[in-house]
């Protein structure tokens, strides 16, 4: 057990890799619980939303959710979050533990201008991860509502063990799956969450669903690519950089951090966020520095861990964009020693065998 | 001995950075303790410096890398290299399974064992010293 953003929470149960292996071949369920959670309702909830996050918000339907980030005004990143529409006027935004505070607050105090209510809704749901390729097939086993006509990206409401639940098809492990939102659930009264759990845990048994603690949370994103606020991003480094482009909507009006970054865009990035795969013994850590050749220091790593899948060291590193090309060779530092290690593109692993894009 | 969930062997020494010691007349097999392997948990690599070179007393002698951790070895002699297991290259879990048998690290060519010893622990020693810690 480790404290993490305030909470006692596990590294691993049985152990990280046999939990991470779970998940890519079978099923495996999170506590997520310590996420900070924000409900934002009213007539301008969207317009509001579209001007502190980057995302379109616009194009979401009722029942979808979007990967976004908030930014400040010079487009370094304040967060990045999943957004979900429960209603055309109603909205669930979780962003990381780490940042409950600040995020509420940068949400409240920017929701002034506009006609909404933010409600921290952290303490009051809770909320559960089931992820890989069973995930359907174990949640569908307590839920009353049919989970398989939920897409990626989309969400429904339904009962689960007999409890008033919210699901999103939408995970941090790449591996298809569920976020689980038990409603009604203050941290005085926590039974209806330990009720879903256990059954989520016993309908599971069947497909050897493991408890995961936040090791191989952090081994599985890693694999997927996914970012970790204050390790890949944080206020210094804009979504740009990051490769979030895909949630930078340049051509929405103007939201936080639009000037900074159509700038940064026009003059283009400076430095990327590229995927690292050892070529030999050793695993990179945060804070190694990327080297080109001895002469040459090119970044710095910000993620770095065993893949329990693919039985070498991973990593994630910001490096100068002139070398930011996959299949550049480079070295880390590991401990002062030059290791081999090469740019990839991510996923780390191969996409149509393992995540949410396999072929059955 | 068993304590708390920590085995520690009554015929080994140990030194306090979780190293144990077994001798073999001239020469000593070294490895990590119990307690050792299960702080570090699920070992995937291990380097112990080549066969041959010469390593001093709580000096490093390698590195043992677990998925979110790396950790130094420190020997808990002074010598010379003979051996290295070569088998924890490609099986380094066995650090994790038998860490007082087949996840040995290596043998050394002891140079003043006796001088050593002053600064190793007994079982009995090594075990209040874990409880102290833990």
């Amino acid at each position: 057990m480790i404290e993490f953003a305030g909470f006692q929470m596990p590294i691993w149960y049985k152990g990280i890799i046999p939990e991470h292996m779970a998940v890519r071949t079978r099923v495996g369920i999170f506590d997520i619980t310590h996420m900070g959670r924000a409900l934002i309702t009213g007539a301008k909830s969207e317009a509001f939303l579209n001007h502190v996050t980057t995302n379109d918000v616009s194009i979401l339907t009722p029942l979808s959710a979007q990967y976004s980030t908030m930014c400040n005004e010079n487009g370094g990143v304040k967060d990045d979050l999943i957004l979900s529409r429960l209603e055309q006027e109603k909205f669930l935004m979780v962003y990381n533990a780490a940042n409950r505070e600040k995020d509420y607050q940068w949400l409240v105090q920017n929701a002034k201008a506009f006609d909404v209510k933010v409600e921290d809704a952290s303490d009051t749901i809770a909320m559960f991860a089931v992820q890989g390729p069973n995930a359907q097939p174990t949640l569908q086993k307590i839920a009353d509502a049919d989970q398989s006509k939920i897409e990626r990206f989309k969400c429904g409401w339904t009962k689960l063990a007999g409890v008033d639940s919210f699901v999103s098809r939408t995970g941090y492990t790449g591996e298809d799956g569920f976020e689980v939102f038990v409603l009604n659930t203050p941290l005085s009264k926590p039974e209806n969450a330990v009720k879903v759990w256990n059954a989520i845990l016993k309908a599971g048994e069947e497909f050897g669903i493991e408890p995961c603690g936040l090791g191989a949370r952090d081994t599985l994103r890693l694999e997927a690519g996914m970012c970790l606020y204050g390790n890949d991003i944080d206020e210094t480094t804009t979504p740009l950089e990051a490769g979030l482009d895909f949630v930078v909507k340049l051509k929405k009006e103007a939201f936080i951090g639009k000037d900074a970054l159509t700038k940064q865009k026009a003059e283009g990035i400076k430095r990327k966020r590229v995927g690292l795969k050892m070529l030999e013994k050793g695993i990179p850590r945060p804070k190694q520095e990327v080297w080109k050749d001895s002469a040459q220091k090119i970044g710095l790593v910000t993620s770095g861990t065993f893949s329990p899948l693919l039985e070498h060291g991973i990593a994630m590193a910001y490096v100068s964009i002139e070398h930011a090309l996959e299949g550049e060779k480079v070295m880390v530092k590991v401990r002062g020693k030059p290791l081999k290690i090469e740019i990839v593109k991510f996923p780390f692993y191969d996409s149509t065998k393992y995540g949410h894009t396999r072929q059955k | 001995m068993r304590v708390l969930d920590y085995e520690i062997p009554d015929k080994l020494y140990y030194s306090r950075e979780h190293e144990w010691v077994r001798l073999k007349g001239r020469e000593a097999i070294v490895g990590i303790t119990d307690y050792a392997q299960k702080q570090l948990h699920e070992i995937v690599y291990v380097e112990v410096q080549q066969e041959g070179s010469e390593v001093k007393q709580f000096q490093t002698m390698g590195t043992v890398e677990s998925v979110k951790s790396v950790s130094d070895i420190f020997s808990p002699v002074t010598g010379k290299i003979t051996k290295v297991n070569t088998e924890l290259t490609d099986n380094p879990e066995l650090l994790n399974q038998d860490p007082y048998g087949k996840g040995w690290l290596a043998k050394i060519n002891l140079t003043d064992f006796k001088k050593d010893m002053e600064k190793l622990l007994s079982a009995k020693q090594y075990a209040d010293y874990i409880k102290t810690i833990e």
